[in-house]
């Protein structure tokens, strides 16, 4: 009985950290599919709302609700400034300058945060005072449980709108043909725009949600953004569902691979898992699904 | 005052030139029709004129205002719609989403509205209504080309660009599809048909321009047009007109 509720317990904490990554994939594939160009700055997304987190909460001590909020805030706002200054004065080029426009930043945002924060990781505080609950033997920790809600609550909304609204069609009409959607009268740069804001806000909001579960360090962003990488392709490269269930899974086979063989090579199994999949499927579990028609 | 105008327009695609000095005009009310072999700078007038490609020398006025630097988005407001060549669907959109979609041009229109001009649309082209849930990559080639009018369509545009609408059509489609022109124009849109079927583009048009390896060389009626010796023989296949 007490090995089922352990394994119970590791699979719950592998959901609440594949929820981070599922998190930080969206936003991979979101870009992805808008520009065609992989952000090698996804992670620091989520390094820089957790610091905004920092800075709001403990820094000028505002209530913790309100420095949530601000910190998401200040992430969309950064969205804006990243679509303007790492990929609008590239859209016109190849992939590779933009991709390689996109590590510059990633090393720019590192030193800059290095700079003002110092390189001394941070305690966060968690969303809820109250530690957590006990369901039937196992323990849900109450960071763990806000991580899972408000991951289902994005995951819910994104698709709603996405699927729902005109003008997440325009979106992906967008992300599938770009002069078409020129042509309609779709401001295709406003739409770009707003795919980094609610990228970046996504990866905010998961750098927000972990930071009192891994610490808040300058390199946070770096490992949670190779996961969520590793989540997109074993998904599907580009498929946003793949993306969510990537994620998830990454996180799952990583917890309990560290529970039932080793902990300190905990970041190996998801990258194990990854090498395998290239080897068995490398189109990804969604992968292929849209095949486009000539 | 023409609806359209191009004043000596030249366009590049880096540096070969596919265009060079093309004025021609299109009056309110007027089905026009653009002639001319492969490669003669069809598809590129009609994209110089909703703003993809800019052009390197001339001007092109529309309700007498220049449009040539103003780029597709702000032209398609002015509401200027381009059926493109290749139809150019959006594949992991629906049939219906698609056309939604075509009336991104206009502000402020209640989605209800817009799935009423839908259904619409659906009357026009019956047979893709069945297909309305359905992705737009699992079309055939002729229900893209219908779907891509009716996007066209939900523009309400003042002027139509249609790019070879009856390419790879069955023959009887083509029939409804040029009726639906016909119809539309009734309507009292205006209409620049680039076709390869000259015959077929000739029995609906009130003018016409034959393109040359980016020069116009022909210009007039359906009756001169028919009866231009030159005209005939590369376009209308011979003698028997
Ligand atoms: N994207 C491009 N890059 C370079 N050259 C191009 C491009 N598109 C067209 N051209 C060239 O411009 C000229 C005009 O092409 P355009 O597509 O306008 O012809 P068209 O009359 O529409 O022909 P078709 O009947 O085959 O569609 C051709 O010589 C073509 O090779
Ligand atoms: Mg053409």
């Amino acid at each position: 009985m007490q090995i089922l509720f352990d394994n119970l317990q590791v699979l719950f904490q592998g959901l609440a950290l594949g929820s981070i990554y599922s998190l930080v994939a969206l936003g991979f594939v979101l870009i992805i599919r808008a520009t065609n160009v992989v952000n090698f700055a996804q992670g620091d997304f989520a390094m820089l709302g957790a610091y905004a987190m920092v800075m709001f909460f403990t820094g000028l001590e505002w209530p913790y609700w309100l420095a949530f909020i601000a910190s998401l805030v200040a992430m969309a706002i950064f969205g804006v400034i990243f679509n303007y200054g790492v990929y609008y004065p590239l859209r016109h080029r190849s992939f590779l300058p933009v991709i390689i426009s996109t590590l510059g930043a990633s090393i720019f945002l590192q030193n800059t945060v290095l700079a003002i924060f110092g390189p001394q990781p941070r305690p966060m505080d968690k969303v809820l005072a109250a530690d957590g609950i006990t369901v039937g033997g196992v323990f849900l920790d109450s960071q763990y449980l806000v991580i899972l809600a408000v991951t289902m609550a994005m995951v819910l909304f994104t698709y709603v709108f996405f699927e729902h609204t005109l003008l997440g069609k325009k979106l992906q009409a967008t992300s599938q043909d770009k002069d078409m959607a020129r042509l309609l009268g779709i401001p295709v740069a406003l739409m770009i725009s707003i795919t980094f804001i609610y990228s970046a806000v996504l990866g905010g909001l998961a750098g927000v949600l972990v930071g009192p579960i891994l610490f808040v360090s300058i390199g946070m962003g770096s490992i949670i953004a190779l996961k969520a990488f590793a989540a997109t392709i074993i998904g599907g490269f580009g498929d946003v569902t793949g993306a969510i269930v990537g994620g998830l899974l990454l996180g799952v086979i990583e917890s309990l691979a560290a529970y039932h063989i080793s902990v300190p090579y905990k970041d190996a199994y998801a990258f194990l898992a990854l090498f395998i999949f290239l080897l068995i499927r490398p189109s990804g579990i969604f992968g292929e699904k849209v095949s486009e028609k000539a | 005052m023409a609806l359209l105008e191009l004043r000596g327009i030249s366009s590049h695609y880096g540096n070969v030139q596919a265009l060079k000095g093309v004025s021609l005009h299109v009056n309110e009310g007027e089905l026009v029709t653009l002639l001319g072999a492969n490669g003669a700078g069809k598809s590129t007038t009609l994209k110089t004129i909703s703003g993809l490609i800019v052009p390197t020398e001339g001007e092109v006025l529309f309700e007498g205002k220049p449009i040539h630097r103003a780029g597709p988005e702000a032209i398609a407001r002015l509401g200027i719609s381009h059926v493109p060549e290749g139809r150019r669907i959006f594949p992991g959109l629906t049939v219906r989403e698609n056309i939604l979609l075509g009336a991104s041009n206009r502000k402020g229109v209640p989605r209800k509205q817009l799935e009423k001009e839908a259904d619409e649309k659906f009357e026009i082209f019956p047979e893709i209504r069945r297909f309305e849930n359905a992705l737009g990559w699992t079309l055939s080639g002729g229900q893209q080309q219908m779907l891509a009018v009716a996007r066209g369509l939900m523009a309400e545009p003042k002027l139509l660009l249609l790019d070879e609408p009856s390419l790879g059509l069955a023959p009887l489609i083509v029939q409804n599809l040029f009726a639906t022109i016909r119809d539309i124009r009734k309507r009292g849109v205006t209409i620049l048909l680039v076709e390869q079927n000259a015959n077929m583009a000739l029995s609906v048009a009130d003018r016409g321009y034959v393109l040359e390896t980016g020069t116009l060389t022909v210009e007039g009626t359906p009756k001169e047009l028919l009866g231009n010796e030159q005209v005939r023989a590369a376009y209308l296949g011979g003698h028997h007109g």
